[in-house]
């Protein structure tokens, strides 16, 4: 009985041991030999004094390399954290201490800035480099199956960091259980078998991984991962979709909004592409259409969930639909029950009524590492049944239903907004600003785009507002903040407007 | 045509100080400054600056590459523009 994610490796490996697990560039990798590097990987990261339960930091691109680094960090017990090769050294260097990693597991490509980030971990951090094709001190270890227990269901799998309102980076922790509840629902969800092949552009520090990434084991179908160059240019995903003969494609919408617009879709064979997910913002209704009117054949599907939760309500766009107006995120996945609250405090039960969706299930996160007075305010004893222990998830989100009970996305409760599907507090935007030694107000308003999901716009004050440079709040920015959360615009004034209770005005500053 | 590109990706697309000043022979792509979303930012400018329409199938690496490479594709579009005008 599987009961552990990297399970879903031993056992694709045993049945398919010479299938494709994952095709990358120049480099196709069976299931047996990925089982046996993961093995290496795991045994370095004991020689390493990797504990049951330690944090080991996974720094690199989605490779072939960081998938095995992945299953090894696994297999020696421990939790992975991976971290956004692109994203600032400071805020990496947070990330590490604040999860306590011991070490940083990367491949060739990013193994110097791995050994710069090992200089901020607690301790004396060491830094395992993972290659497929040059030396690695991975490869002196042994193959076979490490032997004895060193996890159960409920200990961490991972800890995803995501957007925190008060200025930093929160964990949320993943169990195996939390994250076997979504893979098994999504493997059937999606029909996923052995001969799929299946991509998500998504880095491995973003949830929607979990699906290519562990999913495609469970089915023992082939990982396909989009080469970095490719990704920029939608002429060139088409083609690689192609040729990849891909059969399930996941991402966030504004990918499939620029494959529709840009990809050329009608020149590309794509007969083999039979689902198509996305997930993570809304999907403009009128792209959506497109892509459907472009690719008639795959069934399209709307996954919903935040990070906490992993994915809890689902839906199938109907043929023909998607110009009606945006897609239902649908109902509760398997396991998993659902219900929106209204501001009474009574259960949404018809169309119209508008409430905040609450999420309950073996998929909701363990907490927020080492935040346990946010954990308590995200995790709270069930509005309708007080007594019951298990707790309930807040989203944050609001939603109504629909006449057939599907729950619709209406807004968000708080300052939260999406871009390119990652979430963003403005909040953590806005302390960033506040770091600017001549910055003396910050408000940071979401605009909303179309392909972006929102644009952000900053509106500073400094006591010199004269001499203080947007390039200058610009550069900071970039310094502490990953580039999607750097504002597109930036204000500098003498004052900001003030509402009668001497408040900072936003919807005022909202609707110049 | 190359400072005017270059200075529009310096200041509007770059986002990490270090890789500034840039050359017009850097990677736009493996310095990680075009993305899907800035590459189509540079687009809609290039349309604009330059009175011409990017097709799709013109948005490859081996013309978004470099400063010295977008000017290369540039300069291949001007006679149209041309033509297209006489």
């Amino acid at each position: 009985m599987t009961y552990l994610l990297q399970q879903l490796l031993t056992e694709a490996a045993a049945q398919h041991p010479q299938r494709p697990a994952i095709s990358a560039s120049n480099c196709l990798v069976s299931y047996s030999e990925l089982d046996r590097i993961s093995n290496q990987i795991a045994r370095s990261l004991l020689h390493l004094g990797v504990a049951p339960g330690d944090r080991v930091a996974v720094l690199a691109p989605k490779s072939a390399a960081a998938v095995a680094g992945l299953y090894g960090v696994l297999k020696a017990g421990a939790c992975y954290v991976p971290l956004d090769p692109k994203a600032p050294a400071q805020r990496l260097g947070y990330v590490v201490q604040d999860c306590g990693a011991t070490v940083i597991v990367t491949d060739e490509t990013r193994a110097a800035q791995a050994a710069a980030l090992a200089g901020s971990l607690p301790g004396p951090g060491s830094v395992l480099v993972v290659s497929f094709t040059g030396s690695s001190p991975v490869a002196e270890e042994s193959p076979e199956p490490l032997t004895g227990d060193r996890a159960i269901e409920t200990d961490l799998a991972y800890i995803l960091y995501t957007s925190g309102s008060t200025g930093l980076p929160k964990g949320v922790m993943i169990s195996h259980r939390n994250s076997l509840t979504f893979v098994d629902w999504a493997a059937a969800a999606a029909g996923l078998s052995e001969t799929d092949r299946i991509c998500s552009p998504a880095p491995l520090h973003f949830d929607l991984s979990v699906f290519d990434v562990f999913a495609t084991c469970r089915a023992a179908g082939c990982l396909a991962i989009l080469p970095e160059g490719a990704a920029t240019f939608p002429v060139s995903i088409a083609k690689w979709l192609t040729s990849e003969r891909i059969s399930v494609w996941y991402s966030v919408p504004s990918v499939l909004t620029l494959l529709a617009s840009y990809g050329s879709l009608g020149q590309c064979d794509l007969s083999q592409l039979r689902t198509v997910i996305f997930a993570g913002e809304v999907f403009p209704p009128k792209h959506l259409a497109q892509l459907m009117a472009e690719l008639p054949h795959p069934r399209y599907l709307n996954w919903y969930g935040p990070t906490e939760t992993n994915v809890c309500t689902a839906f199938e766009v109907p043929p023909g639909s998607a110009e009606a107006g945006p897609a239902p995120i649908g109902k509760a996945c398997a396991n998993t029950e659902v219900f929106a609250v209204t501001s009474e405090g009574h259960r949404v039960s018809r169309p119209g009524e508008i409430g905040e969706l609450y999420v309950r299930g073996p998929s909701l996160m363990r907490g927020y590492w080492g935040q346990p007075a946010k954990t308590r305010e995200a995790l709270i004893p069930s509005p309708f049944r007080p007594e019951c222990e298990e707790l309930v998830y807040r989203t944050g989100d609001l939603v109504t239903l629909d006449p057939s009970g599907n729950y619709l996305y209406v807004g968000r409760r708080d300052s939260m907004v999406k871009i390119r599907g990652y979430r963003v507090e403005l909040g953590e935007v806005e302390a960033a600003l506040y770091r600017h030694p001549a910055i003396r107000e910050a408000a940071v308003l979401p605009v909303p785009d179309e392909l972006l999901g929102s644009r952000l716009r900053a509106v500073v004050t400094a006591d010199d507002a004269a001499s203080l440079a947007r390039q200058s709040v610009l550069d900071h920015c970039r310094q502490w903040l990953p580039s999607y959360m750097v504002p597109d615009v930036v204000e500098i004034r003498e004052a900001l407007p003030r509402t009668s209770t001497g408040k900072v005005d936003r919807a005022g500053l909202a609707s110049e | 045509m190359e400072t005017v590109i270059n200075e529009y990706i310096s200041q509007e697309l770059v986002r990490d100080p270090g890789l500034l000043p840039l050359a017009d022979d850097t990677s736009l792509l493996e310095s990680g400054i075009l993305d899907s979303l800035s590459l189509l930012q540079l687009v809609v400018f290039l349309e604009e600056r330059f009175g011409i329409t990017v097709g799709d199938q013109d948005l490859l690496p081996e013309n978004f590459a470099s400063v010295t490479t977008i000017c290369a594709y540039l300069r291949t579009r001007e006679p149209q523009k041309q033509a297209a005008h006489g």
